[in-house]
């Protein structure tokens, strides 16, 4: 049953332009900037040598298109997740869901082909952007650092978990909601908008200052400390996180949502 | 071969029942029409049996519920709504998607576009398709798997009329073949060319069931048409004998007596017949009548339209 659910989605996922022209935007995104980011680096250090704080971090910074930084987030990252909106968006946009329920028999097994299906599809598509934009990297800076070191390749890891989970979330949320054009919104609101206001809010009203390392809890700022190579954390859950204590609220938040996903899809009228 | 079951339905939605205590049959080698106005709960029932929709009642396809087949789409074929496809994934991708989910080879996909006569748009993206087309491809879907089953909700919408003699055909062939076919359809003389049974529901209840000759020889007698030379003589043993009889165009129109009683006075009167045709009621009467009041959307009749104010006489 499941292995009919797994071929059924695969079909679904690579039967579908978006599919392809959202990974093959990925790759282009990708590989564009940590091009552009090698080229501008390796004409920087021609001109003035590098000091070993300028190379900190420069493999998970070329790898991550900077996201590495804990500064911005993946774009690569959020392009996949529109993959997984788009998983079930189109189940409920299009009527696919009756489709879909009436060739398999099972709610649980689809449920569980589509995370299973786009998670792998998106991992690798991550891993693919991050080992070519490695290998760019090792090119264009040869000489002047090794991107792809031991750091650089802890980095990825979590980066494709991260990416994993941000897709795993937005489909989520997207199967809750039901709506594509709200999970494609909320999700690139919440993390570049949503999470700032409260974090300016912390720091302009004077009576929420002494609170504001709780900000640090909220869940997309606790998955960009997944890949964050430059601040030094202290401890699981201080100030800043750990990417353990990124993984477990960012990760946690998730598999709520995932729980809810599902119990909503099995439940639920088609 | 399977017999459909549906033992029970029920469905409310915030409270309002809009499937209540419904239990029909379907038999292999017979096409069933569903009928029943608009809001009657035919779709709701179709989903319900599918298991789509959460509700009382169960639904056995040979005694088991949809979600117990293996490979659903080779028992039970389904066409629930127009269009339910992604407008940019090609119709051949469409059902190659399903096929792959029901392990269906790929060559039946090409086979079904064929026999619904869409082989020449088989690589062209759905959004292009008129009402009809997306009716065709949602018809291929539900035959892919070559099932012994097939439920489909109102199939005939958009096609023009060569395409729904093609329907019919098509359709009463798969059920010559032994397997169970339910359709629901607002076009009822379609149906009176199409059923070989029905199951007529108003208001989310069983009203009728059973063949069609059945359900349209239920309706209320209609009048027989008499022509005779000596036309006074008979009109007055008729009402004598407890008949309606009025006269129009020289024609006799008698209510409330059979055919054989009024052909039997003739002969004892001793006047002679130049017709005598009993009228038959019509699916669409027949229906009308059953499903009188049960109607969820009422309109109003244009005689009885209320007076607009402002309006010069």
């Amino acid at each position: 049953m499941i292995r009919d659910a797994l071929r059924y989605e695969w079909a679904r996922l690579t039967t579908i332009r978006s599919t392809w022209w959202l990974t093959g935007a990925a790759l282009v995104v990708g590989i564009g900037l940590a091009l552009l980011i090698s080229a501008l680096s390796a004409h920087e250090f021609g001109k003035n040598p590098p000091s070993g704080s300028d190379i900190e971090g420069l493999g998970p910074f070329v790898v991550t298109q900077l996201a590495a930084t804990g500064q911005v987030p993946s774009l690569v990252g959020f392009l996949l997740a529109i993959v997984g909106i788009f998983a079930w968006g189109h189940e409920y946009r299009h009527g696919m869901i009756r489709a879909s329920l009436t060739a398999l028999r099972s709610r649980e097994a689809l449920w569980v082909a589509k995370y299973v299906v786009v998670g792998a599809w998106v991992v690798v598509a991550q891993l693919v952007t991050m080992l070519v934009s490695g290998v760019i990297g090792e090119v264009l800076l040869d000489g002047y650092a090794s991107v792809l070191d031991g750091a650089t390749f802890q980095t990825m890891a979590w980066q494709l978990l991260s990416t994993l989970l941000l897709t795993w979330l937005a489909m989520a949320f997207t199967s809750l909601t039901r709506s594509q054009a709200f999970a494609l919104t909320a999700i690139f609101l919440w993390p570049l908008l949503v999470e700032n206001v409260i974090r300016l809010v912390f720091v302009l009203v004077p009576s929420l200052n002494d609170a504001v390392a709780v900000t640090r809890l909220l869940p997309f700022s606790a998955q960009r400390r997944m890949t964050d190579v430059l601040s030094e954390a202290s401890g699981t859950f201080g100030d800043p996180l750990s990417a353990v204590g990124g993984t477990v609220i960012f990760g946690g938040l998730t598999v709520v949502l995932m729980i809810a996903a599902y119990v909503a899809f099995t439940r639920r009228d088609a | 071969m399977a017999l459909i079951k549906a033992e029970g339905l029920g469905k409310s939605y915030g409270g309002r029942p809009v499937v209540t205590d419904l239990s029909f049959e379907v038999h292999p080698g017979s096409v069933t029409g569903f009928l029943g106005p608009n809001g009657a709960g035919k779709s709701t029932t179709m989903r319900l049996m599918l298991g789509l929709d959460s509700g009382a009642g169960s639904t056995t396809f040979d005694g088991k519920p949809f979600t117990a087949l293996e490979q659903p789409m080779t028992r039970v074929g389904s066409l629930l709504e127009a269009k339910p496809f992604h407008p940019t994934r090609t119709a051949r991708n469409h059902l190659r998607m399903l096929a792959a989910a029901n392990r269906v080879p790929a060559t039946r996909v090409d086979e079904v576009l064929a026999l619904v006569g869409l082989t020449e748009v088989a690589r062209a993206k759905p959004k292009s398709f008129s009402l009809g087309m997306g009716q065709r491809l949602g018809l291929a879907a539900s035959l892919l798997g070559d099932p012994d089953t097939l439920i489909l909700d109102e199939p005939a919408n958009g096609l023009d009329p060569q395409g729904i003699q093609w329907m019919r055909e098509l359709l009463k062939h798969l059920a010559s073949q032994g397997r169970s076919v339910l359709v629901s359809s607002h076009l009822l003389s379609e149906m009176a060319l199409l059923a070989d049974e029905l199951v007529v529901i108003g208001r989310g209840r069983l009203i009728a069931s059973g063949p069609v000759g059945d359900f349209v020889g239920s309706a209320r007698q209609r009048p027989v048409l008499v022509r005779s030379p000596q036309g006074d003589v008979l009109a007055e043993a008729l009402r004598g004998a407890g008949a309606d009889v009025r006269e129009e165009n020289g024609t006799l129109v008698v209510s409330g007596l059979s055919a054989s009683r009024i052909g039997d006075l003739a002969h004892e009167r001793g006047a002679t017949l130049h017709e005598l045709t009993p009228q038959q009621a019509t699916l669409e009467e027949a229906f009308l009548e059953a499903t009188g009041g049960a109607e969820e959307f009422a309109a109003l009749v244009p005689g009885s339209l209320p007076a607009t104010e402002g309006r010069r006489p």
